[in-house]
């Protein structure tokens, strides 16, 4: 057993109001500089949609992630080394320019430097490429809240996983359903993107698992872009070099949370420390689809368990870290509560970031002018859900619709238990007969409603302390360190000639 | 002197340049090594220009590093003239690949809006560098034919000579200007390289190959071992020094044994008694011939006309060699009635000198068999473009007077004088 330490996060899907606060704290830290202006290292998107880029998911035609075949797992974008060079003089899957949008400004001088005229001047949109005056035919959220839903939510590839008629029912008006997924790096256990680099540049931190780039051996191969299934790998084109989430690292090794984290107006996101048995990645992602999400979930360890922290112990894992991971909202949501599902585990990479799946409105129908549904079933009726099971099962479980349907009846079993304390209109009895059925005892749902509802920042976010200039200082010359704290860059990064 | 600092100077500034940019480079400008893709800004143009240009390029560079590296193998190989068929055919077709995906690399920058954002001046330079040089490699391969038979035995010793530090442009000297041309442009491109994109050349990932598919890097364990070392330093300083004593002295020992082995490399082998004696006979031998050579230039510069041989000594099967005017190889034969016939022996195709043994009326240059004829001059076959030239003469009678008509009984006691240029 080979115990690491995960800084991992779950984001509380119920909660998200689509408000891209989390995006733009995450651009004005990051990605305001030139060549990283069409970059969005934390974007939000609106199911069904085709995201950002457009249909990152389609994974035929980006090849992202891993593919098991016979006993082995082999990256989708190359299947041998061989070809890992030959893509190196054009790689065929990589998203261009095109596939996310020109990033632009507005000519803004023209407003004040137009002559007089019988016109108000405009600000005509310009690219921040080229400089010249461009028609702007996409944008980061070109899709927010199913806007022409008619092109984009149609050609979602997960609209695949549901059948005709629940296909229509869903994009009937008066049925219209969406949720929001807000996406970061989900600094995978078995990062396909690390697999891919040529160079060796990408690497994943031991001690808290964050995939990073090292910006000094990166040489702009590209394999990267293509390898990562969620597409969470950019190329900037001034300087010739990927860059990705960073999870702030800067941030938390001085005790902050990340700045989409932070400035979370909803507060779904959590974050904590994981311990996982490393020896058995990637055996845990060559298991059949269905099976993927509990694989996941086995390597995950118990950080009460004395094995486990006598093991952790051997491997140099503070005792910090280890009352973190005991303090973890991100154990409870996945472990304790498996509320908390990955995305897309079917591309095998092991994303470390979970989620809990929205909970969703019925459908009901208009019958005489009036919308009709039965409040009764409102339980029992998760088969006629207006996001069907099978489209969240798509996203979160590898299509396995068993797992969504417990989560989701588990969290509907603690509105109810929450229900009758408060406002006690419905029976007892029948509460009870579903708390049964969600497999959920009294103490489990006050804590879930806890954590759900009614949790501090400092509930959410349990950081152990990495502030690693902090741990050098004491033991050594800062002057032998400069350079390696912060984002370790001492030059200032200038594109090559 | 255009020949000294375009064929020597600039190959060692080309190469100071590339090898101390690039380690600086790769040292301590880490940041700025990129391939500096732009597929992301534009890539159905760069496909059809990035694949067939690095195939092409690619396949050009690696028979170029054979004629360089192993030139016996290669004339080996194309003794046969299929084989030198195949190869020069596999050559040409790559460098036409690399051509067309030059051109449409070229075209590309040039054109498309969102490339010139990234397109800077070096960029530029370092394509046209490129164009040139490969149409001028084309050129060569067309028009002097057959460069994998004759650049082993000329191209090859000029780069050894320049690898090796005894430089000596003697071997392309006298090539055509556009084969200098090529060879120049090379030593421009090798110049610029790691001032440009081109150095993405030495970033190729070869340790990809035996990599392993996951990287985990640790900043505690690494800080640990640091850690380690310091406290180790602090604690005992004599075990320290003595271990600094012990790696210099080690240190020491092992430059000294290495200098021992790359002194000689570069200096020779040291000598005995017997070797210095023939070393010392070799060079009274050369100086000899600068001594002769020099004569024959100040003859050639102080006389009017100069003593060939007596008409009787010369043969009609078999020429003599002497040195012309412009201190060029020639050959000097007696033709039906027996009157002198003289050529310039330098072929006129790459300068090779021509053999003096007459075949079938035909005179051979062996390094790419063209025939002359031994009346004329004329070209026979063989790549040569013109005749082999004459030389003028006269002829003089025992008592020192120019003879104007020949007496064919007299014919023995003639003897044949060449004169200088512009005498009649």
């Amino acid at each position: 057993m080979d115990v690491r330490a995960h800084v991992s996060m779950v984001f509380h899907l119920d909660k998200c109001i689509g408000c891209h606060t989390c995006s733009v704290a995450c651009k004005n830290i990051w990605t305001g500089r030139e060549g990283t202006e069409y970059m969005w290292w934390n974007n939000v998107e609106t199911k069904p949609g085709t995201g950002f880029p457009t249909q990152w998911e389609d994974q035929d035609k980006y090849k992202g992630g891993w593919e098991f075949e016979g006993e082995v797992l082999k990256l989708k974008s190359q299947k041998n080394k061989l070809q890992g060079f030959v893509n190196l003089f054009y790689n065929p899957n990589m998203p261009g320019l095109d596939d996310y949008y020109e990033p632009w400004t507005y000519k803004y001088e023209d407003l004040f430097n137009a002559p007089l005229g019988d016109d108000q001047p405009t600000a005509v949109p310009i690219s921040k490429i080229t400089g010249e005056e461009i028609s702007i035919e996409s944008g980061p959220n070109w899709d927010d809240d199913l806007g022409g839903s008619n092109l984009y939510a149609k050609n979602d590839p997960n609209l695949e996983a549901m059948t005709q008629e629940e296909r229509d029912l869903m994009f009937e008006v008066e049925n219209i359903a969406m949720m929001y997924l807000p996406r970061i790096c989900n600094h995978c256990a078995n990062p396909s993107c690390v697999a891919s680099c040529p160079s060796g540049a990408l690497y994943k931190r031991g001690e808290d698992g964050i995939v990073l780039i090292n910006q000094d051996k990166c040489r702009g191969w590209r394999a990267c872009i293509a390898a990562c299934p969620y597409k969470k790998i950019y190329y900037n084109w001034k300087t010739g070099k990927s860059e990705k989430c960073i999870l702030c690292y800067p941030r938390l090794e001085t005790g902050q949370a990340p700045a989409c984290f932070h400035s979370c107006v909803g507060r779904i996101r959590y974050m904590g420390v994981l311990l996982y048995d490393a020896d058995r990645i990637p055996d845990a992602m060559k298991v059949p689809e269905h099976s993927l999400v509990e694989s996941q979930r086995s390597i995950i360890l118990n950080p009460h368990d004395p094995k486990v922290v006598e093991a952790a112990k051997r491997n140099g894992i503070s005792d910090e870290f280890i009352d973190a991971a005991q303090n973890s909202p991100v154990y409870k949501y996945v472990v304790e509560w498996k509320l908390a599902l990955p995305l897309h585990i079917e591309y095998r990479t092991m994303p470390m970031l979970f989620y809990v799946p929205p909970l969703l409105p019925i459908q009901g129908k208009v019958e005489n002018g009036m919308y009709e549904h039965d409040p009764e079933k409102f339980f029992t009726s998760l088969d006629k859900a207006r996001l069907s099971v099978s489209y969240l099962a798509r996203l979160f479980s590898a299509n396995n619709e068993s797992i969504i349907i417990s989560a989701l009846k588990k969290m509907m079993a603690v509105r109810y238990f929450k229900r009758v304390q408060q406002v006690p209109d419905i029976d007892k009895d029948k509460v009870e007969a579903i708390m049964r059925e969600a497999n959920v005892s009294d103490e489990e749902a006050e804590a879930i409603f806890a954590m759900t509802s009614l949790p501090t920042v400092y509930d959410r976010f349990v950081l152990p302390p990495i502030q690693r200039e902090e741990a050098i200082e004491p033991k050594m010359s800062t002057e032998k360190c400069k350079g390696c704290t912060g984002c370790g860059e001492v030059q200032t990064p200038e594109r090559g000639l | 002197m255009s020949d000294f600092f375009l064929l020597i100077s600039l190959p060692y500034v080309a190469m100071f340049s590339l090898i101390t940019v690039t380690i600086y480079r790769f040292k301590s400008k880490k940041f700025s090594l990129s391939s500096l893709s732009s597929q992301f800004l534009e890539k159905d143009k760069l496909f059809w220009g990035s694949v067939p240009w690095h195939m092409g390029i690619g396949i050009i560079f690696l028979g170029h590093v054979v004629a360089f590296t192993m030139p016996k193998l290669l004339q080996a190989l194309v003794s046969k003239t299929n084989i030198l068929y195949i190869l020069e055919g596999i050559g040409l077709i790559a460098a036409m690949f690399a051509l067309g995906g030059l051109v449409v690399l070229f075209l590309r920058r040039l054109r498309n809006a969102r490339i010139q954002a990234v397109t800077s001046n070096m960029d530029l330079i370092i394509l046209s560098l490129l164009t040139l040089q490969i149409l001028l490699g084309i050129l060569v391969a067309t028009l002097y034919r057959w460069g994998a038979a004759w650049a082993p035995s000329t191209v090859t010793p000029y780069l050894w000579s320049i690898l090796s530090f005894r430089p000596d442009v003697s071997y392309v000297a006298s090539m055509p200007l556009i084969i200098k041309a090529h060879i120049v442009i090379a030593w421009v491109i090798i110049l610029f390289m790691p001032f440009s994109r081109l150095i993405h050349i030495f970033a190729l990932p070869l340790e990809y190959i035996t990599r392993l598919p996951q990287i985990v890097v640790w900043n505690s364990r690494r800080l640990k071992e640091e850690v380690i070392i310091a406290q180790l330093e602090a604690q005992s300083r004599r075990h320290f020094l003595k271990s600094a004593f012990g790696i210099t002295t080690g240190l020491i020992l092992l430059s000294i044994g290495i200098a021992d082995k790359v002194i000689p490399f570069f200096r020779g082998p040291s000598l005995s008694a017997k070797e210095k004696e023939e070393m010392l006979k070799n060079k009274l031998e050369k100086m000899k011939a600068t001594i002769k050579q020099k004569e024959l230039e100040n003859e050639r510069l102080v006389n009017e006309y100069i003593y060939i041989a007596d008409l009787k000594d010369l043969k009609t099967d078999e020429g003599l060699y002497f040195t012309d005017y412009s201190m060029k190889p020639a050959l000097a034969f007696k033709d039906e009635r027996g009157l002198p016939l003289l050529y310039s022996a330098k072929c006129t195709h790459l300068g090779c000198t021509v053999t003096n043994k007459v075949k079938n009326g035909k005179l051979l240059c062996p390094c790419h068999i063209s025939h002359f004829d031994v009346k004329t001059g004329d070209v026979l076959d063989g790549p040569a473009p013109k005749a082999l030239p004459t030389v003028k003469f006269i002829l003089m009678d025992q008592s020192q007077q120019i003879v104007i008509n020949p007496d064919k009984s007299k014919l023995n006691e003639y003897k044949v004088y060449i004169i200088k240029e512009g005498n009649t």
